[in-house]
């Protein structure tokens, strides 16, 4: 065998597997250009869990109202909202929040909103904004524990969907370790 | 394919188990492979949000990264499953399964408490980091038992 003989295969199939890295690239992007357009621009993309709640009638046999969902809210936004009193709710695990969480967050895991939630309420007022995160985009339990506080009394909760790896990428602090 | 002629005595036998062998490894690596990348594109955000976990890219990377790979999975797996470009997909695979079991052993010894992501990008399903480097060595077992049975196959049968 000659030098040229066992190159040659390998440099076809490196380039045929290149042209299927190319090829999977063009179909993904042009399938998901918007989703990926927004992220680069920092445009929320929501992504709910729970798209309407309805919430059992009781009083008519007409239809159901529509509980209220919580907004989504930008990173952008959020210095103004913190600055105005607004708590930050990780619904994350306990342990994850240990680990690490965005400075001045409250925890409440989703997981645990049942057990929890009365001392959530103790220690935060119902006229206080709150801002409940998680994972980033694609993870639902902060859209869904919103569900439940707006359920359980809180006048205005807002979801931050970036979550704890928008915030890390953006540079601010982060508080855990402990 | 070119390779379909085979050889009388000793080799029959070889050419034979090879073949069970290459093929069971193939239909293998592409059943898995066209499961996780059809799971994962129905679902291209919440998958982001799972290689986000691992803290690994720039936020918005997440997302170009996961609009792409479930494409690219798929495209192997349909590959390995018609049998046809099958060297270049299982090179393609075992580049990625060596990126993803460094990605895990990365995950790991930073103690991250997060789902793989390997399949289902759901976060009320959390699987073991740990079982998924597992299984990634066994794919990675699979690969190169693939490729290298293609290419004696290939041989035997031409000669």
């Amino acid at each position: 065998m000659n030098n040229a003989a066992i190159g040659s295969p390998l440099q076809r199939i490196f380039l045929e597997a290149l042209v299927l890295c190319v090829f999977a690239a063009v179909v993904g992007i042009s399938l998901n250009y918007q989703l990926i357009f927004n992220a680069f621009s920092g445009k929320t993309v929501a992504v709910p869990t729970v798209a309407v709640v309805a919430v059992p009638d009781v009083a008519s046999d007409n239809a159901a109202p529509i509980a209220p969902l919580p907004f989504p809210v930008e990173l952008d936004e959020l210095e103004s909202l913190l600055a105005a009193g607004a708590v930050l709710v990780d619904a994350r695990s306990a342990s994850a929040y240990r680990q690490e969480h965005l400075s001045g967050a409250v925890s409440l895991p989703f997981a645990e909103v049942e057990s929890k939630l009365d001392n959530f309420k103790q220690q935060v007022d119902l006229k206080r904004t709150l801002i409940a995160y998680c994972s980033g985009y694609g993870c639902p339990d902060s859209f869904d524990l919103g569900v439940i506080l707006l359920q359980a009394g809180y006048a205005e909760v807002l979801v931050y969907e970036g979550g704890e790896p928008e915030w890390r990428a953006a540079g601010l602090p982060l508080v855990g370790g402990d | 394919m070119a390779c379909c002629r085979i050889t009388a005595g000793g080799g029959r036998l070889m050419l034979f188990s090879g073949k069970i062998v290459y093929h069971g490894s193939r239909l293998i690596l592409a059943a898995v492979f066209i499961y996780s990348g059809l799971i994962k594109i129905q679902d291209v955000a919440a998958f982001a949000g799972e290689i986000a976990n691992y803290q690994l890219f720039p936020y918005a990377w997440n997302y170009l990264i996961a609009a792409i790979l479930p494409y690219l999975e798929l495209l192997c797996g349909v590959l390995l499953l018609i049998n046809r470009r099958v060297r270049p997909a299982v090179m393609v695979l075992t580049l990625l399964n060596l990126v993803f079991i460094v990605v895990l052993v990365s995950a790991l010894s930073r103690g991250l408490d997060i789902s793989c992501g390997c399949f289902n990008p759901d976060s009320a399903n959390h699987n073991s980091l740990s079982t998924a480097l597992w299984r990634d060595l066994g794919l990675l077992v699979l690969m190169v038992g693939t490729w290298v049975l293609h290419g004696i196959r290939c041989r035997l049968e031409v000669e």
